[in-house]
């Protein structure tokens, strides 16, 4: 490299100049005081991401995975933080004292260990002891339906085309917890409002089994049971209040618990999923280790 | 300190290393406390609030058929001090059978005199739990 392609390099670093200006430099033959090493865009990319190569970065994944598939195969009772579940609660309600009643919820989290690439665990959970009652949307444009939703079922809000226009428009609060629609909308929302129900998990989709000619026997089956999924490598759920009963709680946490293992088993894989370490948990105190797999 | 050290040591100071409210309070007199405090800690209501976090979950751990009614108030007013700070307690049928002041007090001192107005006995050593 000579003297000037090196300057002009330099200066390329100090100024981050767009190429057309570049030949101006290079005319004047001004040397720079200062010559910076020339580092070239490729070399410092790879540098800065790993210094493994290809092959050693997936073996470590492989280790890695075969060491999380270990670590969920050993039973809750070794982790030093495990409890049976009515000292965990016992813990629980102690550590939730004088909160407000609306803050005191207890979840379980578990964790999943999966391929890559497996489809992620979803599915639904109905409790024998409810923790609120479950608002539903119905999106139709048959009349029919519609009347249905609204006096078999009850549901929080019914209607069409203009249901979807107020949504899109931020009229409505979303506080419902599930959704249905007839496939002659579906299309519509999935392009309206696909944006704002997407991400919450709230619009309708063939795929869900959430859209059907025939609501009624979507609703019968579906109403009070509230839908999970899996974020990351955990799923969570809400399973009660600490002002639930030892019983209660129980009865909830083996619901949640069938519910997850159904899941499991539906999970389209070439090899199964394993359910790792859960944690019982409410919203201000600590999480505890559980059985639950 | 590694995470379950520090989960531990949280354990533990609501089950056994917090003395003084390691008490079993008689459950036919007693149905529970009700405080009241502000969120702020001005005109006094530190100790309050520190009593709260520090002593009532061991006293809940050791009771759990007990209510502790917590009503906190907003007030960002410093120079509104109407905001009562009282610890009132209450019997089987929900009335106030005594009461306690707790403005400008530390929440120790707090716990030392509730001890007083409460009719109680300490939790049998083999009781406690240690984790």
């Amino acid at each position: 490299m000579s003297s000037k392609e090196r300057a002009v390099c330099g200066l390329k670093m100090l100024f981050r100049l767009p190429n057309r200006i570049l030949p101006l430099f290079e005319k004047c033959h001004v040397r720079s005081l200062h010559v910076f090493p020339c580092v070239k865009a490729e070399e410092t990319a790879n540098s800065v991401v790993s210094k493994l190569s290809k092959d050693q970065m997936k073996k470590r994944e492989i280790r890695r995975l075969a060491q999380r598939k270990a670590a969920a195969r050993r039973p809750a009772s070794e982790h030093p933080l495990y409890m049976p579940v009515n000292k965990a609660l016992r813990f629980l309600r102690a550590a939730e004292v004088g909160q407000p009643h609306s803050q005191q919820t207890l979840s379980v989290t578990t964790t999943v260990v999966s391929e890559r690439g497996a489809p992620l665990l979803s599915g639904n959970l109905s409790f024998p002891n409810a923790l609120k009652s479950v608002k539903v949307a119905v999106f139709t444009n048959d009349e029919q339906q519609a009347q249905l939703a609204r006096e078999k079922f009850n549901c929080h809000l019914v209607g069409g085309t203009e249901l979807v226009e107020r949504i899109k428009a931020g009229e409505l609060a979303l506080d419902f917890d599930k959704s249905f629609a007839t496939p002659d909308i579906a299309n519509t929302l999935a392009s309206q409002i696909g944006r704002i129900l997407g991400p919450r998990g709230l619009l309708p989709a063939a795929k869900k089994g959430t859209v059907s000619d025939n609501l009624e026997a979507l609703l019968a089956d579906s109403m009070g049971s509230l839908p999970f999924r899996q974020r990351g490598n955990s799923v969570s759920i809400a399973v009660g209040k600490c002002s639930f009963t030892d019983k209660q709680m129980l009865e909830n946490i083996v619901a949640a618990q069938k519910g997850v293992k159904f899941a499991l088993s539906n999970q389209k894989t070439k090899k199964p999923s394993l359910l790792g370490q859960t944690t019982l948990t409410s919203t201000h105190g600590p999480g505890i280790v559980i059985d639950f797999a | 300190m590694s995470r379950v050290a520090t989960q531990l040591k949280f354990f533990n100071k609501i089950s056994s290393t917090t003395v003084e409210p390691q008490i079993l309070l008689n459950a036919h007199k007693y149905s529970g406390l009700k405080l009241m405090f502000q969120q702020q800690n001005h005109n006094g209501h530190m100790g309050a609030r520190k009593f709260w976090h520090e002593y009532l979950p061991t006293l809940q751990f050791y009771n759990p058929d007990l209510q502790f009614q917590v009503t906190r108030v907003k007030n960002e007013d410093k120079k509104d001090a109407s905001v009562p700070c009282t610890l009132e307690i209450l019997d089987k049928e929900n009335a106030v059978v005594d009461s306690l002041d707790m403005r400008n007090k530390q929440g120790s001192e707090i716990m030392q005199e509730l001890l007083e107005k409460l009719e109680h006995e300490r939790v049998a050593e083999e009781d406690i739990v240690r984790l």
